[in-house]
């Protein structure tokens, strides 16, 4: 009996809803730089949310890989006599060096039955540093190819201090294939690990948190603000006290005695947290805002007809704030986002989340800033915070002229 | 329930209490100062800063480590003495009275502190902590004052064309950059600054233009003390200006747009008023009205955000001071800079509370007459 | 508006043009850097907290006693000319006269008891083995012993000479003092409250008062002071500031030689900038503290296990590149000190733990531990190796090695989680035994092999009532241990072996603390940091790298450098 409208409900309503998107999507279309953040948006969740089951997380730390510029990659080394083995296939039955540490003994794994590998110490007290002993093998002849990381090769070989050496090098050894093995997209980290793999898998909990917390803080700002600004009298002096005092403690402190007190392992938790800090600021500004809306003509004529407060809020009010508060919601998400490498800091974000936020702090702590091949792994986040920025706020916009009529016409 | 009380008018005089003549006259002086609108926010001021203020006492002793124990562990890592020398020579080096309990420590604090007495560093005895803020604040305040009213001043103007020319190539040209220049934080900004025209370009001399002004001027009035400060803060106020441009540019633009749908725009336009006039005296006017609220408010945090661009730039002010104090848990002076923090973050926002009023004649604060 | 617009950028635009200020000539200028305080906090008592110590480049403006050879093991005199132990077990030196203070007073004894008076008036370490100091003549000074001690005396030539002409008052009322008298508090704190008008240098430069701001301060030629009239260079600049802060300066050329420890990708380009990198050990690094107090980690095995599947080769280089040398020997002392105080004999029979991931499954399955379906370890009781692994996350290089680490472990079927914790929380969470796992130092940067052992054995285990509130049972590890060699407190016999100046009876207490510790594992070393000490060859001239001065300290007491600029070694690049 019930069922019919239930039934009717569950038809409907996705197909509303689809027609609703298509509306949406096909009004979007329409505008040229919403459209470009709604697919830069869609991008970042397919990059964030869906990659991450199809890339594998690279854990593997490469001695002769560390900080390797972008595009980097696995070459293969052989004698100048022989420029025709340039690939794995070409060298079958020969014998191939690799020197452990490195990403050579990982990358020929699956040749172990063609090739014949020899092994390198990457440095042992006797024999010193494995990758001049395999190179001085290699030129004479005793291997047939070598495989070796593209900028070590060059370190090796160009900054060699024994001249006899560096003049062995350079005689007798070559690069025949430089393009073995998938290159890292943006280079490699302080331990020779891909940066590409640890983008796909920083963002998603990084912009949940941020999500979460920005969302939060709005709600908060959002909520109590024009409640406070609308009943006056007691509750605004309440919550604009309390806004007050929010904003005057010292949260970095605050943050400090928390640390040594709890420890965040959810992402909720954290986003919750980031929430419960930076709504102050916020409410403040919806506060003000509400405050000369509530005085223009349409809220006054609104008044005057007897409507209901809620009609007023929701639909005299908000509407006319939806621009402010997006703006101000987004930022609140960056701002959320940075926190979390403040609180990577205190030990309040676990590190075992790889996020971006983290990338940025090891980045900059350990000095890849100052390196032209190692920046990305500072670089690489905070560009991808920065123009996640960029998708929302043309998103936003986008979405705000969909929702308000008299902007497009302006427009 | 909200609407039953009538809160959207504020016309109304509270209700007069009921109480007899004699309580009334007793008390009169204090109902006038709680009448008086001015005055009562200012009580209130003063009553969250001392919440902070002894919410601040209590935190710093509560942060992991003491000022003895901080000295011990840069002692241990640096010269590599063992732990026992370490503590001996830094427990003697202070003079912290073992005896007092942190409640004799907070009434003792509280007492100075009404005689505006901030007290002295620990662990540099005998430095004032008045002296050490009188050092570093007004670099702070020169730097980040300069940087806050230029972007400021650069939001306002450019988030107008912004609204104006919605959809034009000018508007996705500084859409993009304000939105992408605002997701940087302002330390990265720092380093790329110091990185690219300072390292690799070598525009100028890091090292020169580090601290506040060059050694041996007189600070005063005079020309070439006044170049040089202006010329050791370039680079810092450049960062604050790019890290915060775009959030004036972008809040600007939003509050241009709804202000251009606004009736009396139209109004306006339909009376043939010159374009620059509407632009100016209406739009303009109207829409960077809720942005000065936002501005006071970040005239508090801006202060201490700019900790790690002071530490990159070595352009020490307040900023750095916190960020020392925190690092060696110097409690005194920890105290005596959060409290300033807290005043001015209470005061401007205060002021703006104050002063919103008066820009905006539309708004009558609540309970004001 | 838009007219507006353009007026403030081109204003804006010219406050950046006002920064591209010309390069600034230096005459025979050396370059170098130190993180300091700036007035008011920052002060001339170089006694008190909060004064202006320029590390180790103190040595400079208060000139050492001596200086250890860490190649030879010799002390090179430089203030006092001789020293050593007289016949009744005291220890003698003489102050080298000519040489004065940048106030004119004459450098002799007075300066050398006004300093060790001072010492006794803050309670330093120093005093534990001493009784009384005298002034024997002008120049000579006597320590009376109550017993020898190499690390006495090491304390007593590494110390820096202050003038008694500042610090003479307060120094001549501590020697009438004992601690128990009344007027001994206030005493001290006079002393932590003085504040010397102007820094009185009685090395080679001066520090100019009027010259320091945040970003540097400048030192001028004292000409009278020790070593005054060899030196090469007019004037020395030191910059202000941590490793961030001056990273840009050396890649600009504008600072030529720094100690701060740098991150190998910066180390990078640094190299290929031509700037040098200069490595030289520091006897410590990074290790891995096991809480002795939750199982499994208290049985010899796991930790055995731990240190067999750990590649520290990976592990150093990832966390500090090349300075960060994987440790061969196990001993608790760096690898140079076991070389130095054990035989060769002794050195084969160490166990060496090479990485050898076979190895640590037979001593876990030998303890009755299993793998499960996943190929995780579980112990006799079923339960998962999963510990929390804290960490300093400040430090660069140990975060990276504790990333490594723990990476490297759960490889092996652990499960870590590491987590890093600020770096001033740390130490007190190892002190209250707040902790499982955890990167803490092992070894000090000092040549005395016994106080290697005090990190172990003393700061991070049972060191309650030291640390104050703070303290706790730390790794709660017990001391009274017993090993192949019988048994034995090593806190105590740690002790023992840094006194007396017998170097074999020495020797015999360190093999004990060595061996026992290769077979404990008590903590488990990982690397030893060396110093990448970045030196533009530019525009400094000292010797290359084959020098024997290379194997001192590059850090703290007996740093090469100042040691070479001390004895006029140091000069300016010929460009």
């Amino acid at each position: 009996m019930a069922g019919s409208p239930m039934l009717k409900l569950l038809v409907s309503l996705p197909l509303d809803l689809l027609r609703g998107l298509y509306r949406f999507v096909h009004r979007l279309s329409t505008n040229k730089p919403g459209f470009v953040g709604f697919l830069g948006l869609l991008l970042y969740f397919f990059v964030t949310f869906i990659m991450p089951d199809f890339v594998e997380f690279d854990n593997e730390p490469k001695l002769d890989q560390i900080a390797g510029p972008i595009g980097s990659r696995i070459q293969l080394a052989v004698h100048r006599d022989n420029p025709q083995w340039d690939s794995l296939e070409a060298l079958a039955g020969k014998t191939v060096g690799v020197v452990d540490q490195t990403g050579g003994p990982s990358f020929i794994e699956p040749w172990r039955d063609t090739l014949a590998i020899e092994k390198y110490r990457w440095t042992s007290r006797r024999q010193g540093p494995g990758i001049p002993a395999a190179l001085t093998d290699l030129a004479n002849k005793e291997i047939d190819g070598l495989l070796i990381f593209s900028k070590t090769v060059n370190q090796v070989i160009v900054e060699q201090e024994d001249a006899e050496l560096r003049q062995l090098f350079q005689d007798n050894v070559i690069i025949s294939n430089s393009t073995l093995g998938p290159p890292h997209l943006l280079g490699t980290d302080t331990q020779g690990r891909d940066i590409a793999s640890h983008m796909v898998h920083g963002g998603q909990i990084l912009i949940l948190t941020a999500l979460i917390g920005g969302v939060i803080a709005t709600m908060i700002a959002l909520f109590f603000g024009s409640l406070s600004a609308l009943a006056g009298g007691f509750i605004d002096k309440f919550f604009t006290a309390l806004a007050n005092l929010f904003l005057a403690i010292p949260q970095f402190i605050l943050l400090v005695v928390l640390a040594g007190i709890i420890r965040f392992d959810s992402t909720l938790y954290l986003g919750v947290i980031i929430g419960l800090l930076i709504w102050p600021a916020l409410l403040r500004a919806i506060r003000a805002q509400v405050l000369s809306l509530r005085e223009r003509d349409f809220v006054e004529a609104a008044r005057s007809l007897g409507l209901s407060m809620n009609h007023i809020i929701f639909r005299e009010i908000l509407p006319n704030m939806s621009s402010y508060v997006l703006i101000n919601l987004i930022f609140s998400i960056t701002i959320a986002m940075y926190f979390q490498i403040g609180l990577v800091v205190l030990g309040l974000a676990p590190i075992s989340d790889y996020t971006w936020g983290v990338m940025i702090y090891f980045g900059r702590s350990r000095g890849t800033l100052y390196n032209p091949d190692g920046a990305s792994m500072a670089l690489s986040p905070v560009l991808a915070i920065a123009l996640f920025q960029v998708c929302l706020v043309l998103f936003a916009r986008a979405v705000e002229e969909v929702f308000d009529p008299r902007l497009r016409s302006a427009g | 329930m909200l609407h039953d009380q009538q809160p959207l008018a504020t016309d109304q005089q509270p209700p007069a209490p009921n109480l007899s003549l004699m309580t009334a006259r007793l008390y009169d002086p204090l109902l006038k100062v709680y009448r008086n609108y001015t005055a009562r926010v200012f009580l209130q001021a003063i009553i969250t800063i001392w919440v902070v203020m002894t919410l601040t006492f209590v935190l710093v002793r509560l942060m992991p480590g003491n000022p003895v124990d901080v000295l011990v562990e840069q002692i241990l890592t640096a010269e590599g003495i063992s732990y026992q020398e370490a503590y001996d020579r830094i427990a003697a080096s202070f003079n912290i009275d073992k005896d007092a309990t942190p409640l004799d420590q907070y009434l003792q604090w509280l007492g100075d502190l009404l005689r505006l007495d901030l007290g002295t560093s620990i662990t540099s005895p005998g430095t004032k902590v008045i002296d050490e803020i009188a050092r570093f604040l007004p670099w702070t305040v020169f730097a980040v004052g300069t940087g806050l009213l230029i972007s400021f001043v650069l939001g306002i103007f450019a988030g107008m064309p912004m609204a104006y020319y919605r959809g034009s190539k000018l508007d996705h040209i500084l859409s993009f950059f304000s939105s992408f220049s605002t997701g940087v934080p302002n330390y990265i900004w720092g380093l790329l600054i110091i990185i690219g025209p300072g390292i690799s370009w070598r525009w100028f001399d890091i090292g020169a233009l580090r601290g506040t002004y060059d050694v041996g001027l007189t600070p005063g009035v005079n020309a070439e003390f006044i170049l040089s400060a202006l010329e050791h803060a370039a680079l810092p106020v450049f960062t604050y200006i790019i890290a915060i441009l775009g959030t004036w540019m972008l809040s600007m633009k939003s509050s241009t747009t709804g202000v251009l749908n606004e009736d009396y725009v139209n109004v306006a336009e339909a009376r043939g008023l010159k374009e620059r006039t509407v632009i100016s005296s209406y739009v303009g006017r109207n829409a960077a009205l809720p942005l000065f609220t936002q501005l006071t408010i970040s005239i508090g945090f801006v202060l201490s955000s700019g900790v790690v661009v002071e530490e990159i730039f070595v352009y020490w002010g307040i900023g750095h001071l916190l960020f020392q104090s925190i690092t060696v848990r110097d409690y005194t002076t920890l105290q005596g800079v959060v409290l300033l923090l807290t005043a001015v973050i209470v005061f401007s926002n205060l002021f703006a509370d104050l002063t919103y009023g008066l820009l905006d004649p539309r708004v009558r604060v609540s309970g004001e007459k | 508006m838009f007219r507006r617009i353009l007026l403030l950028s081109a204003l804006l635009c010219a406050l950046g043009m006002l920064a591209f200020a010309p390069v600034q000539a230096q005459g025979d200028t050396l370059s170098v850097a130190w993180p300091y305080q700036v007035p008011p906090t920052g002060h001339f008592n170089t006694f008190a907290s909060g004064g202006i110590v320029l590390g180790q480049y103190q040595d400079l403006h208060e000139p050492p006693l001596a200086v250890l050879m860490w190649a030879t093991g010799e002390y090179a005199g430089m203030v006092a000319e001789e020293f050593g132990w007289d016949a009744d077990g005291n220890y003698v030196i003489k102050i080298a006269e000519g040489n004065s203070w940048s106030d004119g007073s004459p450098m002799t004894a007075d300066d050398a008891m006004a300093t060790f008076n001072i010492f006794r008036l803050r309670g330093d370490a120093v005093w534990a083995n001493m009784t009384g100091i005298e002034k024997v003549d002008d120049s000579t000074v006597k320590f009376v012993m109550s017993a020898p001690s190499s690390l006495t005396e090491r304390i007593i030539l590494t110390t820096n000479l202050r003038p008694a002409s500042v610090f003479g008052d307060i120094a001549d009322r501590a020697a009438m003092m004992s601690p128990d008298d009344d007027g001994w508090n206030g005493l001290l704190q006079e002393l932590t409250e003085f504040r010397p008008e102007s820094p009185v240098s009685g090395g080679p430069y001066t520090i100019l008062p009027d010259t320091i701001t945040e970003a540097r301060l400048m030192l001028e030629l004292n000409p009278g002071g020790f070593a005054g009239d060899i030196q090469n260079f007019d004037m020395v600049q030191m910059w202000n500031g941590e490793t961030e802060v001056v990273t840009p300066l050396v890649a600009n050329a504008e600072l030529h030689y720094i100690t701060h420890g740098i991150p190998p990708t910066t180390e990078e380009d640094f190299a290929n900038r031509g700037i040098d990198i200069v490595r030289s050990g520091m006897n410590n690094g990074p290790g891995l503290y096991v809480n002795h107090a939750v199982y499994p980690l208290n049985l010899v095995e796991v930790r055995q296990a731990i240190a067999y599947a750990i590649d520290r080769v990976q592990n150093g280089f990832v966390s500090l590149g090349e300075s960060g040398v994987a440790v061969e020997f196990m001993t608790g002392m760096s690898d140079g000190l076991s070389e130095a105080w054990l035989g060769d004999d002794m050195l084969d029979a160490l166990n060496t733990y090479d990485h050898d991931m076979m190895k640590a499954e037979e001593l876990l399955m030998s303890v009755g531990f299993s793998r499960d379906d996943s190929g995780n370890w579980v112990d006799d009781n079923g339960d998962a190796l999963a510990f929390e692994l804290t960490f300093p996350q400040e430090f660069a290089d140990w975060s990276a090695a504790a990333e490594n680490a723990t990476a490297q472990l759960n490889d092996f079927g652990f499960d870590i989680t590491a987590r890093g914790v600020q770096f001033q929380q740390h130490p007190q969470d190892i002190y209250a035994s707040n902790f499982e796992m955890a990167i803490r130092n092992w070894g000090l940067g000092d040549p005395i092999p016994g106080r290697s052992y005090l990190q172990a054995y003393n700061r991070y285990n049972g060191q309650g009532e030291l640390a104050g509130e703070g303290g706790g049972a730390g790794m709660n590890f017990d001391n009274n241990i017993s090993f192949s060699g019988g048994m034995i407190n090593v806190f105590d016999v740690s002790n023992a072996s840094s006194q007396g100046t017998d170097a074999s009876a020495q020797a015999e207490l360190v093999s004990q603390l060595a061996i026992s510790y290769n077979e404990l594992l008590p903590a488990i070393p990982l690397w030893e940091r060396y110093t990448n000490n970045a030196l533009n060859r530019n525009f400094i001239s000292v010797p290359d790298s084959s020098d024997s001065v290379f194997a001192n300290f590059g850090g703290g007491a007996d740093n090469w450098m100042t040691y070479l600029i001390l004895t006029g070694v140091t000069a300016p690049a010929d460009m």
